[in-house]
């Protein structure tokens, strides 16, 4: 007999994202990124071992998260590995070749896995003015790309979006020096991207969510796949390290199951 | 030399400063003292260049309509909110934003710290619009060594720069803890640094680790001491952000008479201070 554990959106995300990671990559992420944090730790823990991660402005690599905290940039995450000053981590970024997993998200997120955290409307008067994309520009020479985003409307994913803070896959001939996105994960289903077209293509929906319900909350159609899976929920492996990370409840948001 | 925050603003940041460098990141490491100074005395500067990603400092200049342009790759407050009176300045198009990313923020720093006459950017970063949407900052040249396309950005060599550190010794050096962000090359990028500092340094603590966490005396124009002058924002090492204050600004900038308020609350609403 199954026993079936309550587990919430954030730590089911957590779980998606730290599979998405492998043993000795090196992973990077910015602002408001306790849920890739969370997720890299997992994976040290569990599929990943010998995983490095970059934890945004801090520099801190391998910050050891008990506990996790709400901001990218707060002292605690010095508690670490390794620390580089923020122009170094900037040079890693620069390099490329260095980075294997770039955590990306964005106010807009659109069917080329394009994300806006910039304007959202006009440029010269934009309807939200969005906070600025920092880094994402690099996400071009990252070898893949996995976006992240704790909201799934259609303000949300869009079309095209209207201001590109970090791209996706080019329309045209232009090419990516990276690899491109990967993953998209929300809290409804994962996307991944047709290879043919890298336009975004529905590859699972979470526990308990239907296809329409996705399809209603997406401004874009995605390319649906022959066949649709289920998300496998987080283990109780699993959840049990998230929640000795996350004494402050920072993943215990959404509701799950 | 050892200023007052009041002098230090006074005398060492005129009015219309062409580029104003603020440091910190995020809601961390924010020179508020010398910010709140700045507002206490309504001096606009027109134009300010944040760190990658700026949280209070710029807002609250910003809300104070004391800056024309500003010239950012982020102002926020991560997983608190968006930065209000920077939303409402740049929506109404009363404030002018110069898209920058963090590369050309970082870079053009370096560029600016060592004399380069510009920064070089990593292939691929043409790819998003920020280039586009500020094309007084970005060319496109050919490779002299490739013959490739290649994306360069300004050099940027503030006027002023304001930043904070743990501590300073007489000499005007300063001493970093915890992350020192992109302050200290912000430092060796600008004309006259400003540093606000918790406390003056015990004997000894500087010289104990001078290779990385350290800005020379040399380097420093004014050091400004202002203990917990970071509030509401963080100081490594030294205490953490307050939270409820951080929202409580939130909530009130929200409006123009929600801002005024808490300029009034906190002490900054009136102009006419003298040194």
């Amino acid at each position: 007999m199954s026993v079936t554990v309550e587990y919430s959106i954030g730590e089911l995300m957590a779980a998606v994202m730290s599979r998405q990671l492998r043993p000795a990559e090196v992973a990077i992420m910015g602002a408001v990124s306790a849920l890739p944090q969370a997720a890299c730790r997992l994976a040290q823990l569990t599929t990943a071992p010998g995983l490095w991660f970059i934890a945004g402005g801090s520099g801190a690599v391998n910050p050891h998260l008990e506990p996790l905290v709400a901001s990218s940039c707060d002292e605690r995450l010095l508690d670490a590995d390794a620390v580089l000053s923020l122009p170094d981590v900037i040079l890693v970024e620069g390099r490329g070749d260095l980075i294997d997993v770039f955590f990306a998200g964005g106010l807009q997120i659109d069917v080329r896995g394009n994300c806006n955290l910039g304007p959202v409307g006009p440029w010269s008067h934009p309807t939200l003015r969005g906070p600025g994309g920092v880094g994402l520009p690099f996400v071009v020479r990252a070898k893949r790309v996995v976006i992240y985003s704790m909201s799934h409307d259609r303000r949300t994913f869009v079309e095209r979006v209207d201001f590109v803070s970090g791209p996706g896959f080019p329309a045209g001939q232009l090419e990516l020096p990276g690899g491109g996105p990967s993953l998209i994960v929300t809290p409804l289903c994962t996307m991944d991207f047709d290879p043919a077209t890298h336009l975004a293509r529905l590859a699972t929906l979470h526990p308990g969510v239907t296809l329409d319900q996705v399809m209603e909350a997406t401004g874009f159609a995605p390319i649906l796949p022959a066949k649709l899976d289920t998300t496998p929920a987080p283990t109780p492996e699993e959840l049990s390290i998230l929640r000795s990370l996350d004494s402050a409840g920072l993943l215990r948001v959404g509701a799950g199951r | 030399m050892l200023l007052s925050a009041a002098a230090a603003i006074d005398r060492l940041v005129p009015e219309g400063t062409r580029l104003l460098a603020v440091g910190g990141m995020h809601m961390h490491n924010n020179p508020m003292e010398l910010v709140r100074e700045l507002v206490r005395r309504r001096r606009g500067v027109h134009r300010l260049l944040t760190s990658p990603s700026a949280s209070l400092a710029a807002d609250l200049l910003i809300g104070a309509g004391l800056v024309d342009e500003v010239a950012t790759s982020y102002i926020g407050f991560e997983h608190l909110g968006l930065a209000p009176a920077y939303r409402r300045a740049a929506e109404s198009g009363a404030l002018t934003v110069l898209e920058l990313c963090e590369a050309a923020i970082v870079h053009g720093l370096y560029a600016g710290a060592g004399g380069l006459p510009f920064a070089a950017l990593p292939p691929g970063l043409e790819l998003s619009d920020v280039s586009s949407a500020n094309p007084e900052h970005f060319h496109t040249i050919t490779d002299p060594f490739t013959g490739e396309r290649v994306m360069v950005a300004a050099p940027l060599r503030p006027d002023v720069a304001l930043i904070h550190a743990l501590a300073a010794d007489e000499l005007g050096s300063v001493f970093f803890a915890g992350a020192h962000f992109t302050d200290r090359l912000m430092a060796m990028a600008a004309k006259t640094v400003i540093v606000q500092v918790e406390r003056m340094a015990e004997a000894g603590e500087i010289t104990a680790q001078p290779a990385e966490s350290v800005l020379p005396g040399f380097l420093v124009t004014a050091v400004v001491v202002a203990p917990r002058g970071c509030l509401p924002t963080a100081s490594h090492r030294a205490y953490g952000y307050d939270e409820p204050a951080l929202r409580s600004y939130l909530k009130l900038a929200r409006t123009e008479d929600g801002f005024a308020e808490y300029l009034q609350v906190n002490g900054m609403a009136a102009a006419g201070v003298t040194a």
